[in-house]
């Protein structure tokens, strides 16, 4: 299909509106699913809406000692998270190669990447010692995660011959059946990586503000007001990042290839059912696991690291 | 069942096979590396499974099946029930970080395909990639042997070798005459008894760990 500059243009605003607009809701269904799973009722699905409606009404109260580079911090990190979502199939891969290349998977992981230096940063500068603390551990995880994921990408991409995650999930999407030993050992490292990506149990706890535990948390406490509600949202963005990043590379099916109504609904129902099962395999793990001691984090994405390498490896071998 | 899809198959179970061996190396619990030594062989039985469809080889499925019931079941009941029958502490007690351990498996299964390449003319078309993956496991499940304290633990690795060789069996003569496999079969479940109840006789008369017979060396 030939993809003209408009276009394109409107198709990415449009998935990254998507992903942002729903990116709350699968935030909601895990917690609603844990809370179930616990037999409680737990709130509405809805309620990370609410929490953000309630943040961006208060006021900001900020640390005497942060730099006014701090305030800057909440935006930039958002909008690292939303460009990245840019790169993502969401409901379209054009079979062709894109007219403007807009980044590829690389740039994809730089960007979260980004995000994750720039919170780090934002936690140093408040000054408070929990900020420093959530800063060094996650660090410490990003240390581990980051590389695997290039490695997962890299042994995914080998096979299509491209590292655009558009072009690579529109090229794998005909070859679903035909999977192979590499693509076992990345997509187990990735649902690893997973877990890791989008802070939840046996690395981080996302409902937990104890101080020896937290990792992501840690580094909000200085936040207040919009800044924090643009920080959580920049968290469930970057947990809807990741679960469409797993979905592309390991489940391209239903993706649009035109903009036909028809195709576009199918592409629609596909991710919706693809993010409801990705989000229920997070809940269930949470659900089913105890959060790991900080030291034995290390252990368990190394299995991730080393099923990522393996699957590069046997891939190139 | 067509010889590709035989191939393909044997090589995704190859692939289960290589990630429930990581398990087991990663596991940081003695439980959890006795399911996943059972996880590991269902897949093996699948396997032989397959390549009974696939050739046509009636003492296969019979392998399979023995698999599957011994390897899958039995062992890891035994297994289980002289843990808790000890009640030794659930931790896994590596010799080395688990990590590195990890890291020289990354090397193993390196090194295993990297040999493979110079075994061309040994292994079949119809089971592909299922040599270097049997040698992989043989190499890390010594690993294992050799880089845990905990007996039971040793015996587990001792499994996963013993899975290994079998897959490296299929890989390169359409598995063994059953009579050997059932031999072979019948002495790892004669073994691990032997070792349960050895562990189980050392832990009730003198409470002592395998790593402290090292002291009697002269």
């Amino acid at each position: 299909m030939d993809t003209t500059t408009p276009t394109q243009v409107a198709r990415t605003v449009a998935q990254a509106a998507l992903l942002l607009a729903v990116a709350p809701l699968v935030t909601g269904y895990v917690q609603k699913l844990k809370a179930r799973l616990q037999c409680r009722q737990g709130a509405s699905v809805w309620q990370p809406y609410r929490d953000l409606s309630k943040l961006l009404r208060k006021g900001t109260v900020q640390s005497d000692t942060a730099s006014p580079f701090f305030r800057a911090i909440p935006v930039l990190v958002l909008a690292a998270t939303l460009t990245a979502t840019a790169m993502l199939p969401v409901l379209w891969a054009p079979a062709g190669p894109a007219t403007v290349p807009l980044g590829d998977a690389i740039l994809l992981v730089g960007l979260l990447a980004l995000a994750r230096f720039l919170l780090a940063v934002g936690a140093l500068d408040a000054g408070g010692a929990f900020g420093g603390m959530g800063a060094s551990r996650e660090m410490t995880v990003g240390l581990l995660v980051e590389p695997a994921l290039m490695l997962t990408v890299f042994s995914v991409a080998v096979s299509a011959g491209t590292t655009d995650v558009e072009l690579l999930a529109a090229r794998r999407a005909p070859l679903l059946l035909s999977w192979t030993a590499p693509d076992l050992l990345a997509l187990f490292a990735m649902l690893i990586l997973a877990l890791a990506e989008t802070g939840r149990i046996p690395v981080d706890n996302p409902d937990t503000h104890l101080e020896l535990t937290m990792l992501h948390e840690g580094m909000l406490l200085e936040h207040s007001g919009p800044g924090l509600a643009c920080i959580a949202l920049a968290t469930h963005v970057k947990q809807l990042v990741t679960l469409t990043l797993v979905a592309a590379l390991f489940l391209p099916v239903g993706l649009a290839a035109d903009a036909t109504p028809r195709a576009i609904a199918l592409a629609l129902a596909a991710f919706g059912l693809k993010i409801v099962a990705l989000a229920t395999f997070l809940g269930l793990v949470e659900s089913s696991y105890a959060k790991l001691r900080f030291f034995r984090v290390p252990q368990f994405l190394g299995l991730g690291l080393v099923c990522a390498f393996l699957a590069l490896a046997l891939r190139v071998l | 069942m067509s010889v590709e899809l035989a191939t393909r198959l044997i090589d995704v179970l190859g692939g289960l096979l290589l990630f429930t061996m990581l398990l087991i190396l990663a596991a940081g619990q003695v439980f959890r590396a006795i399911y996943a030594v059972a996880a590991q062989a269902v897949f093996l039985g699948f396997a032989g499974a397959v390549l009974a469809a696939a050739t046509g080889n009636v003492d296969l499925w019979v392998i399979a099946f023995i698999t599957i019931v011994a390897k899958a079941i039995v062992l890891p009941w035994l297994l289980i029930r002289v843990v808790r029958r000890v009640q030794i502490s659930r931790e896994i007690e590596p010799v080395i970080p688990v990590h590195v351990t990890l890291v020289l498996a990354a090397g193993i299964v390196v090194l295993a395909f990297h040999l493979n390449a110079s075994l061309g003319t040994v292994r079949q078309t119809i089971t592909g990639n299922a040599l270097p993956v049997g040698l992989t496991l043989i190499l890390i499940g010594v690993l294992v042997m050799a880089t845990r304290r905990k007996a039971l633990v040793q015996m587990v690795g001792l499994f996963a070798s013993e899975n290994g060789i079998f897959f490296t069996a299929m890989a390169i003569s359409q598995g063994m005459p059953l009579i050997i496999e059932i031999g072979v079969i019948l002495d790892v479940v004669l073994g691990a008894l032997v070792m349960g109840i050895l562990v189980l006789r050392v832990r009730s008369s003198v409470d002592t760990d395998i790593a402290d017979l090292e002291s009697l060396k002269g």
